[in-house]
């Protein structure tokens, strides 16, 4: 920063020194930047406005009747919470948020341990195929999930094409219309957006772990597997954390690869939670907000057991 | 980084963040003397949008009143409703709204009465089920602006490949004709049936008035789980779902891919709408356009589809709105429109006109079918929400169980019904 105005004035070296003690020693003038909430207040205000505001207005919709035009027609109480339960639909939704999220999640971590694995090696062309794995990262992921929604595409899908004329499918199919195949489809996509990340988190892990550890397991003839087991992994545990619960906030709350390719459809079929409460914002304004309610009150939930789970990290350290 | 420069920036960040809270206020208060209009954009690129009409409209029209100047703003289709809904609730109400529905505006008592803001003579040139359509207990609120209606369309090669003499007039025609393109035309759907959130209601309600249903009764009560609609939605299962004679998975599937793939030659019959006719000819299709095929019989009706106008009371100008009315209903005004974009009119003498000038041949199966078209419950301020619905869970009907599907609908129906 070039404005270098002092803001005290600060003894220079050309001022006489005081001769005689005769003023008392000055305390420093307390200006603005000593209180303490300029350099607080912006966090304060930014946690207000961007946090607890939005916060408290979700909780408050959630207990209104609102018109299609977005007028308040009234109170709702609790009204918008009974219908969300009594949604014959939310059951599924649930179970399939559940799994998702734990089948995504568990496939990227298992996958991410071999990646880096492999980029921690040094071979040839390393830098570039590093380089490379951060390309699904830097894509949009909504322009990636509809990238392959157009790639699955019944009729024009370059995927379907390919799959038919390698003899894989009998003949084009519409992937993404049935549940039963869209979903393991839905998984792929996910996973493949949440490697980059992952990857790189553990590999970072890897970086730490001192050469001289393996050197000694070496020297008491410790086999690859063995050495993987009983050092690698303990040693990773934690960027595996760290990795795993970000992980598991994003893949929960993951909207846009549901969104692009099957806007949760058909019905709600492959909707997870958070899709199913913009679905309901079509029909009902309160009712999605009483979703999202809920929605927030399981990622606070999720955050209260990864505040645990580092705890215990924490215990296991000493 | 000194101090001072931080304790600037950041009180610079407080005074931003709070401001940039209460920043967005109204804009433009419309004096008296100034009506503002917000339409949508029915053109699909700069050179064909519908902002050229309405100024040229407006500017004709102060012309002639030049006590009153007429604000256009024309907001496209996807984000009309949004910026309707932001004007609305900031206080920036407009006068006039062409959008493509009314009654929520009804529920919320903003609207004036068509009577009040057309002339007799406006309103009697109205077609009559348009005008019916746009009642909400009785009373119009609606002014119908374009209109559009549904036949039945049929790619003639593949028929003709297929051995099918002439089209089909009844659902076992429907079915018997699919059979015969399947076996005898691969790799082409025999019937598209569009049942995914673009518009399932619609495509189910063209079915279900074919077995004498529909989403209300005379009454104007739900009975989406009628018996005649639960059968309806069993036979297309039976028939067309489970045969493989439609698409695998119809409640995943919009209306634009039954379009796109009608246009390309690879569906063989569906229900369309006018803007199916230019798709198909820049196609090459060789069309055809029928009455809908009903279960014992061809249709005498059709589903019809309007846009609306409507009349704000907020700012009160209603002798200015009813001037300006007047003059955009007028025929050459409502007759360059419906020609620009290849739309149906919704007055009498505009309807003549195109019928009689002879310049709208593909459009004539359309003309027939105007005067006896059916509409949604428009009229019913819970349609958008049990629309909303169907969309959304209607086309499980064909795959699940239908009378468990309509029935959850139903009672969604009902409960969005009594909580207007």
């Amino acid at each position: 920063m070039t404005a270098s105005t002092a803001v005290r004035p600060q003894p220079r070296a050309d001022e006489p020194p005081p001769a005689r003690p005769r003023r008392r020693p000055r305390r420093p003038r307390r200006s603005l930047a000593d209180h303490p909430l300029p350099w607080i207040g912006p966090a304060i205000a930014l946690i207000v406005l961007v946090v607890l505001w939005p916060v408290y207005e979700m909780v408050r919709t959630s207990t209104l009747r609102i018109s299609t035009s977005g007028f308040v027609r009234g109170d709702a109480g609790l009204d918008k919470y009974r219908k969300l339960f009594a949604e014959p639909d939310l059951g599924a939704v649930i179970g399939w948020t559940l799994v998702w999220t734990l089948t995504v999640v568990g496939l990227t971590l298992l996958l991410s341990l071999g990646l880096a694995q492999l980029f921690h090696q040094d071979f040839p062309g390393r830098r570039i195929t590093r380089w490379a794995l951060i390309a699904p990262w830097a894509a949009s992921v909504l322009m990636t999930a509809i990238g392959f929604k157009w790639m699955l595409d019944r009729t024009a899908g370059v995927l379907n094409t390919a799959l038919t004329d390698l003899g894989l499918t009998s003949g084009p199919r519409d992937w993404l219309g049935d549940p039963a195949t869209a979903r393991p489809w839905m998984v792929l996509v996910a996973v493949f957006v949440s490697l980059p990340f992952t990857t790189y988190t553990l590999l970072a892990g890897l970086q730490t772990i001192p050469a001289e550890v393996y050197e000694a397991a070496t020297v008491d003839g410790s086999g690859p597997w063995q050495t993987y087991r009983r050092i690698t992994l303990p040693l990773l545990r934690p960027a595996l954390l760290v990795a795993l619960v970000i992980n598991l906030i994003n893949v929960f709350n993951s909207f846009p690869v549901i969104w692009g390719m099957t806007q949760g459809g058909p019905d709600s079929d492959t909707a997870t939670t958070t899709v199913f409460a913009y679905q309901l914002m079509n029909t009902d304004i309160g009712e999605s907000a009483a979703m999202s309610v809920v929605n927030f009150g399981l990622i606070v939930l999720l955050v209260l057991v990864f505040l645990k789970v580092s705890r215990f990290q924490e215990d296991d350290a000493r | 980084m000194n101090r001072r420069t931080l304790t600037l920036s950041a009180a610079g960040l407080c005074l931003a963040l709070t401001l940039s809270a209460c920043s967005g206020a109204s804009s433009g208060d419309a004096g008296d003397g100034t009506l503002t209009l917000v339409a949508a954009d029915y053109g699909d690129k700069a050179s064909n949008s519908s902002k050229g009409y309405w100024d040229g409209v407006a500017r004709a029209f102060e012309k002639e009143n030049p006590d009153i100047t007429v604000d256009v703003q024309v907001v496209n289709w996807n984000d009309i409703d949004k910026h309707v809904r932001t004007m609305l609730q900031s206080g920036n109400v407009p006068d006039l709204l062409q959008t493509g529905g009314y009654a929520d505006k009804v529920a919320d008592d903003l609207l004036y009465k068509a009577d009040e803001v057309l002339s007799v003579s406006t309103k009697a040139n109205l077609i009559d089920s348009f005008a019916k359509a746009g009642e909400v207990d009785g009373t119009q609120y609606g002014i119908p602006f374009v209109s559009s209606a549904r036949a039945f369309f049929y790619n003639k090669e593949i028929l003709r490949k297929a051995g099918v003499a002439k089209p089909p007039t009844s659902w076992a025609e429907v079915r018997a004709a699919a059979e015969k393109v399947k076996a005898e035309v691969p790799g082409v759907t025999p019937y598209a049936l569009p049942l995914g959130p673009e518009e399932a209601q619609g495509e189910s309600m063209i079915w279900q008035l074919g077995n004498g249903g529909g989403p209300t009764n005379g009454s104007g009560a739900y009975t989406l789980d009628s018996k005649a609609n639960v059968e309806t939605f069993g036979w297309l299962r039976k028939n067309l779902v489970d045969p493989g004679l439609t698409y695998a998975n119809p409640a995943a599937t919009d209306r634009k891919t039954a379009f796109a793939d009608f246009a390309a030659g690879k569906a063989a019959m569906l229900n369309g709408h006018p803007s199916l006719i230019e798709m198909a000819k820049e196609g090459k299709v060789d069309y055809g356009v029928t009455a809908i095929p009903g279960k014992g019989g061809p249709l005498k009706s059709t589903l019809g589809v309007a846009d609306w106008m409507m009349a704000f009371k907020d700012n009160g100008h209603r002798e200015e709105i009813r001037k300006f009315l007047d003059f955009a209903y007028a025929k050459e005004n409502t007759l360059a429109f419906d020609e620009r974009y290849n739309l149906m009119p919704v007055t009498q003498d505009t309807l003549d006109e195109m019928q009689g000038s002879g310049r709208h041949k593909d459009l004539e199966p359309f003309f027939a079918l105007l005067p006896s078209a059916v509409f949604y419950p428009l009229g019913d301020t819970s349609w958008d929400a049990v629309s909303a619905e169907i969309k959304k869970s209607g086309g499980s009907a064909v795959k699940d169980d239908p009378a468990a599907v309509l029935g959850d609908l139903q009672k969604k129906a009902e409960a969005a019904a009594a909580d207007r």
